[in-house]
C-alpha cells in the first residue's frame, strides 16, 4: 500500500526542513496523541486503585482477573451480543435497499442516498430523544398499534435490552447504508445479466454474485456498526432505563463514578485486543483500511 | 461513492455551518460585550435540577459575577470531576453527607470561614452538627433530600414497606433511584439491616430481596424520576421527596410515604473546593443563597427541605421525625468495592 | 449499459420505508418545535415562539458556540496535519514508518470510549485543565485519521507522471506540491474536511470525558438534558440546522448534475 512507482522527493540531506514538515506533524500526533494515551492506559490496567481515584504503584493482573468475573463477563457477553444483533439487523436492511436501489434511474438513485446522509448530519442524541417520543409506553408506536387493535396492551419497546438495540440500529444504520449502497453499486450489471441468463433466481444472484463482491463493504460497514455499539453508553444510558448495562457503561462508570480507573482501563485494554481481531479479519478478506470511516 | 462525488455533496456543508455560525457566533458575542468581559468567574459543580436558572441569573446581574455551572447527579461523579481536574477548577460544590466525610479526608475541601457568612444565623440549627461534619468546619448544610415511595393512588394500594414493592400488580411499574448506595441500602434496610452494612451475609441477603422485587423495575433514573410518572409509564417507585411533590402537583392522585424499614436522608452542603480561584465569589454566592427570599424561591421550584429556616414550611416536630427515622450513607471506605461489584450484579 | 428495468412497486415500497424510518423521529422533533408545551409529550397549540426563544436561552447559545467554534477549528488543524501526514507518509521513509502507518487508523476503528478515557487519563497525567483545550485537542485527535485516510484515496489515484514531469520541468518540491499535488489532492483534502466536520459536531462521547466546566458543546448540553426533558428551543435550533443542511444538500445536487452534464459535453 505504501509502494508506490511515483517519485519520492530526493532524499539525503541531513536535515531536510521540507521532509521534517511533512513528517513531524504526524510524528507528533500519532506519539501523543494516539500511542501515549494508549500505553498509558495499557500501564494503568495493571495498578491497583486506591478507591478514591487514585492509584497504587503495585503491578498487578487484578484488574483483568476482575473481568473474568461472571458479573463483568457477563456484560461484555451481553454488549458483544447487543452489537452483534444490531450489525445483523443493519445488514439485513441495508441489502435490500442497496439492490433495490440499484435499479432505479441514476438521478433518484441520487437523491435517496443524500437522503440517507440527512440523519448521519443530524445530532444523534436529538435523534435519539425523538425515539423516546416514539416507544414510551403511551408514545406513538403504542398509540398506533393500539388504535389499530394489533395488541390489546402497550409494548415494553424501551428501558429494557430491546430499547438499546432498536437505538443501536437507528444511531448506526446509515453507517451500514453507505457503504453497503456503494459496493452493491459497483457490482458488474453483466454478471447478473450473465447469471440471470443461466437460470440463476434472485436469491442465486444474491447469494453468488452480490455477496461475494460486496463483501468487503459490508464488513467495512460492520465494523463501522459493531465498534461504536460496543461503546455507545449514551444510547443504553436513555434507552436502557439505567438496566441495560453495555461495556460502555462500564468503562463510564469505572472513570467517572466508582472511581477505579485501572479497571477501566483493563476493560478498555480487551476491547483494545477484541477490536484488533476484528480489523485483522477485516484485512484477511482483503479489506482496506483507508476505506473505513465512510471514505 | 468516489471522491468527486462526495465534495459535491459535502462542499456546501461547509457554507451552511457558516451561516448559521455567523447568526448564532454574532449574537452571542453581542451577548458577551454586552456583559463585559471582565467579570469575575465563580465555577460552581451543582446537582442537576437542583438551582432555578433565575435564582443563577439575579446573582449574576446583582453580583457582576458570571457564573460557570456545571452539573452531576451522583456524589460519586462529583468525587471524579473533583479528584479528576486541575486544582482550581471549581470554587463551590454541593456534596452530600458522606461525600463531605470523604472529601474531608481527601483533602479535597477547604475549610468554610464562618465569619464571612453574615446570612448564618438563617439557618435551622436542627440541620448542623450532623455527624458527617459535626462542627461544620468545611460543610454548611443547603438542602435535604428524603426517599419516599410515591404512587397512583388510583391504581395502586399504598405503599409503606419495601415489601409492598414484591406485589405482583408493580411488574414492570416501578422506577428506582438510579443510585447504588441509597438502593442497596434500602435493601439492606428491607432485610432488617444497617443500610451501611458491608457484613458479606447482609449484601448477600440484600441482592435475595432485590431479585424478588427486581422483575417489577421499570428504570432506574436518578435525574427526573418525576417524568416517568407524568407520562404514566409507571404507578409507583422509590424518588426523591422534591421530585415526589412536582409530580403530585402534576397528578393530585400520586401519594408520598415514608418507608417503615427506614429511608436514606441526603443533605447536601455548600463546600468550598480547595484551591479554588474565586473563594470571595463563593462566599457571596453562600449567603445569597441563604437569603430567605432566595431559598424560598429554590424550594418552590425544587421542593426538597430547605435548611433555611423561615423557607421551610414543615414544623420543627416533623423534622425532627425525619431526621430520627432516615439514615445518611457513610463512608465506608475500600469496602466501597463491594458496592460496586453488588451494583453490577443488581444490574 | 446498465438496462433500465421496470422497478416494481414492492421495491419502492422498501426503499421509501426504511426512510420513513429513519425521518420519523426527525420529524417527530420538528413537529415538536412548533408545539407551546414545554413537554415533548403532547401536542398543546402551534406556536413559533421556541425560535425566539432560542435566542434567549444563553446555555443554549454557549454551547452551540462552542460547537461550531470547535468544529471549525478541529478540522482546519486536522486538515492541515492530515495533508501534511498523508503526503509525507506516501513520499518519505523514516525510522518507525510502519509503526506509524498503523498508528494512525486506531481512532477510526477503536470504539471512541476508548480513545475518550485514554485521552482523559493523560490530561489528568500532565495536568492539562479540562476545557475547550482539551475538547479541541481530544476533536482534533479523532480527526486528522479521517483526513489522512482520505486524501491518501486521492493521492494514490494520481497520475503518476504529473509530478515527475513538474520535476523534470525543472520544479522544486515547494513547487511541485503548491502547484500539482495540492490542486490535484484537494477533493479528497475537502471531503476529509467535511467529514471531519460533521463528526465533530456530533461526537457525545470524547467530548464527555474531554470536557470541563464552563465547556459545553451542543450535543453535550442535550445529553445533560435528555432524561430532564429537552425544551423545544433545542428542538427549534436542530430544525434550523436541518433545513439548512437539506437545502444545501438539495443546491449540491444541482451542482453535481450540472457538472456531469459539463463533463459529458
Amino acid at each position: 500500500m505504501n509502494q508506490s512507482p511515483a517519485p519520492n522527493y530526493p532524499q539525503g540531506r541531513k536535515f531536510d526542513v521540507f521532509k521534517i514538515l511533512f513528517t513531524a506533524p504526524v510524528v507528533i500526533y500519532a506519539t501523543a496523541l494516539i500511542a501515549l494515551p494508549l500505553l498509558y492506559i495499557f500501564f494503568l490496567s495493571f495498578l491497583k486503585s486506591d478507591n478514591y481515584g487514585g492509584y497504587i504503584f503495585e503491578f498487578n493482573l487484578e484488574n483483568y482477573g476482575a473481568f473474568f468475573d461472571s458479573t463483568y463477563l457477563g456484560i461484555f457477553g451481553k454488549s458483544v451480543l447487543i452489537a452483534l444483533i444490531a450489525t445483523a439487523i443493519c445488514l439485513l436492511i441495508s441489502y435490500p435497499f442497496a439492490i433495490f436501489l440499484r435499479d432505479l434511474p441514476e438521478r433518484r438513485r441520487n437523491f435517496i442516498m443524500k437522503l440517507v446522509m440527512v440523519p448521519f448530519l443530524t445530532n444523534s442524541l436529538i435523534r435519539t430523544y425523538g425515539l423516546i417520543t416514539l416507544l414510551r409506553k403511551h408514545g406513538l408506536v403504542n398509540s398506533a398499534l393500539l388504535a389499530l387493535g394489533v395488541i390489546s396492551d402497550p409494548l415494553n419497546l424501551m428501558y429494557n435490552n430491546l430499547g438499546v438495540l432498536i437505538g443501536m440500529v437507528y444511531t448506526l444504520l446509515p453507517f451500514m447504508l453507505l457503504p453497503v449502497c456503494t459496493a452493491v453499486g459497483k457490482v458488474d450489471q453483466n454478471l447478473l445479466d450473465a447469471a440471470s441468463d443461466l437460470g440463476a433466481n434472485k436469491f442465486q444472484r444474491f447469494l453468488k454474485i452480490y455477496l461475494p463482491l460486496t463483501r468487503q463493504g459490508a464488513f467495512n460497514g460492520a465494523l463501522m456498526v459493531f465498534t461504536p455499539a460496543i461503546g455507545y453508553f449514551f444510547i443504553a444510558d436513555i434507552l436502557g432505563g439505567g438496566k441495560a448495562m453495555i461495556i460502555g457503561n462500564l468503562i463510564k462508570n469505572q472513570f467517572l463514578t466508582a472511581r477505579n480507573w485501572p479497571l477501566g482501563a483493563a476493560l478498555s485494554i480487551i476491547i483494545i485486543i477484541f477490536t484488533f481481531l476484528l480489523v485483522r479479519l477485516y484485512r484477511k478478506i482483503g479489506g482496506n483500511l483507508d476505506e473505513l470511516g465512510g471514505s | 461513492m468516489t471522491p468527486r462525488q462526495k465534495t459535491n455533496i459535502l462542499l456546501p456543508l461547509l457554507l451552511i455551518f457558516s451561516i448559521i455560525l455567523l447568526v448564532i457566533l454574532g449574537t452571542s458575542v453581542f451577548r458577551e460585550t454586552k456583559d463585559g468581559e471582565t467579570r469575575p468567574v465563580l465555577n460552581v459543580l451543582n446537582w442537576t435540577s437542583y438551582l432555578p436558572a433565575s435564582v443563577i441569573k439575579d446573582f449574576e446581574t446583582e453580583y457582576n459575577i458570571k457564573v460557570n455551572y456545571g452539573t452531576y447527579s451522583s456524589n460519586e461523579e462529583l468525587l471524579a470531576k473533583i479528584a479528576g481536574s486541575k486544582s482550581g477548577t471549581y470554587d463551590l460544590i454541593f456534596p452530600s453527607d458522606y461525600m463531605v466525610d470523604l472529601m474531608i479526608s481527601r483533602d479535597l475541601l477547604a475549610p468554610l470561614d464562618q465569619t464571612r457568612i453574615k446570612n448564618l444565623d438563617n439557618l435551622n440549627p436542627l440541620f448542623l452538627g450532623q455527624p458527617y461534619d459535626e462542627r461544620n468546619e468545611f460543610s454548611l448544610p443547603f438542602l435535604l433530600a428524603t426517599t419516599v415511595f410515591l404512587y397512583d393512588s388510583t391504581k395502586i394500594d399504598r405503599l409503606t414497606s419495601y415489601k409492598d414493592l414484591k406485589r405482583p400488580e408493580l411488574k414492570n411499574n416501578l422506577v428506582l433511584l438510579d443510585d447504588q448506595r441509597i438502593i442497596i441500602g434500602a435493601m439492606l434496610q428491607a432485610v432488617g439491616a444497617d443500610m451501611n452494612s458491608v457484613k458479606e451475609d447482609d449484601l448477600n441477603a440484600s441482592l435475595e430481596f432485590f431479585e424478588t422485587i427486581k422483575p417489577n423495575i421499570k428504570a432506574f433514573d436518578s435525574d427526573s424520576p418525576k417524568t416517568f410518572f407524568i407520562t404514566n409509564e409507571v404507578d409507583a417507585g422509590l424518588v426523591w421527596n422534591a421530585e415526589a411533590l412536582l409530580a403530585i402537583e402534576e397528578n393530585p392522585n400520586l401519594k408520598l410515604t415514608y418507608p417503615a424499614e427506614g429511608f436514606t436522608l441526603s443533605m447536601d452542603n455548600y463546600c468550598l473546593v480547595k484551591g479554588g480561584k474565586n473563594p470571595d465569589a463563593a462566599y457571596l454566592f453562600i449567603n445569597y443563597l441563604l437569603r430567605e427570599d432566595v431559598a424560598r424561591r429554590i424550594v418552590e421550584e425544587y421542593p426538597y427541605i430547605s435548611a433555611v429556616k423561615n423557607a421551610e414550611t414543615l414544623p420543627d416536630a416533623e423534622l425532627k421525625l425525619i431526621l430520627k427515622n432516615g439514615s445518611y450513607v457513610e463512608n465506608v471506605g475500600a469496602d466501597i468495592k463491594k458496592f460496586d461489584k453488588l451494583w453490577a450484579r443488581y444490574k | 449499459m446498465r438496462r433500465l428495468k421496470r422497478v416494481p412497486k414492492m421495491r419502492h415500497f422498501y426503499i421509501y420505508s426504511v426512510l420513513f424510518l429513519l425521518f420519523l423521529p426527525i420529524f417527530i422533533l420538528i413537529f415538536f418545535s412548533f408545539n407551546e408545551s414545554k413537554l415533548n409529550a403532547v401536542f398543546t397549540s402551534f406556536t413559533f415562539d421556541w425560535y425566539v426563544k432560542l435566542f434567549e436561552n444563553s446555555d443554549l447559545l454557549d454551547a452551540f458556540k462552542n460547537t461550531i467554534l470547535i468544529a471549525v477549528l478541529s478540522t482546519s488543524i486536522s486538515v492541515v496535519i492530515g495533508t501534511l501526514s498523508a503526503v509525507g507518509l506516501k513520499k518519505f521513509t523514516f525510522k518507525g514508518k510502519s509503526l506509524i502507518d498503523k498508528l494512525i487508523y486506531i481512532p477510526i476503528v477503536l470504539p471512541e470510549i476508548v480513545l475518550g478515557i485514554s485521552l482523559l487519563s493523560v490530561f489528568a497525567l500532565t495536568n492539562l485543565e479540562l476545557g475547550f483545550g482539551t475538547v479541541l485537542l481530544a476533536h482534533i485527535s479523532f480527526s486528522v485519521p479521517f483526513v489522512i485516510t482520505s486524501v491518501r484515496a486521492t493521492l494514490f489515484a494520481l497520475p503518476q507522471n504529473v509530478e515527475s514531469a513538474a520535476v523534470d520541468l525543472g520544479a522544486s518540491r515547494w513547487q511541485v506540491f503548491w502547484h500539482v499535488t495540492l490542486p490535484l489532492i484537494r477533493p479528497g483534502i475537502i471531503s476529509g474536511a467535511l467529514l471531519a466536520f460533521a463528526l465533530s459536531m456530533d461526537d457525545v462521547v470524547i467530548s464527555y470525558f474531554a470536557a470541563g466546566p464552563g465547556t459545553n458543546t451542543l450535543p453535550l448540553y442535550v445529553y445533560s438534558n435528555i432524561k430532564t426533558g429537552i425544551s423545544p428551543d433545542v428542538n427549534a435550533l436542530t430544525t434550523l440546522m436541518l433545513i439548512f443542511t437539506i437545502i444545501f444538500l438539495a443546491l449540491s445536487a444541482h451542482f453535481q448534475s450540472k457538472a456531469r452534464a459539463e463533463r459529458e459535453l
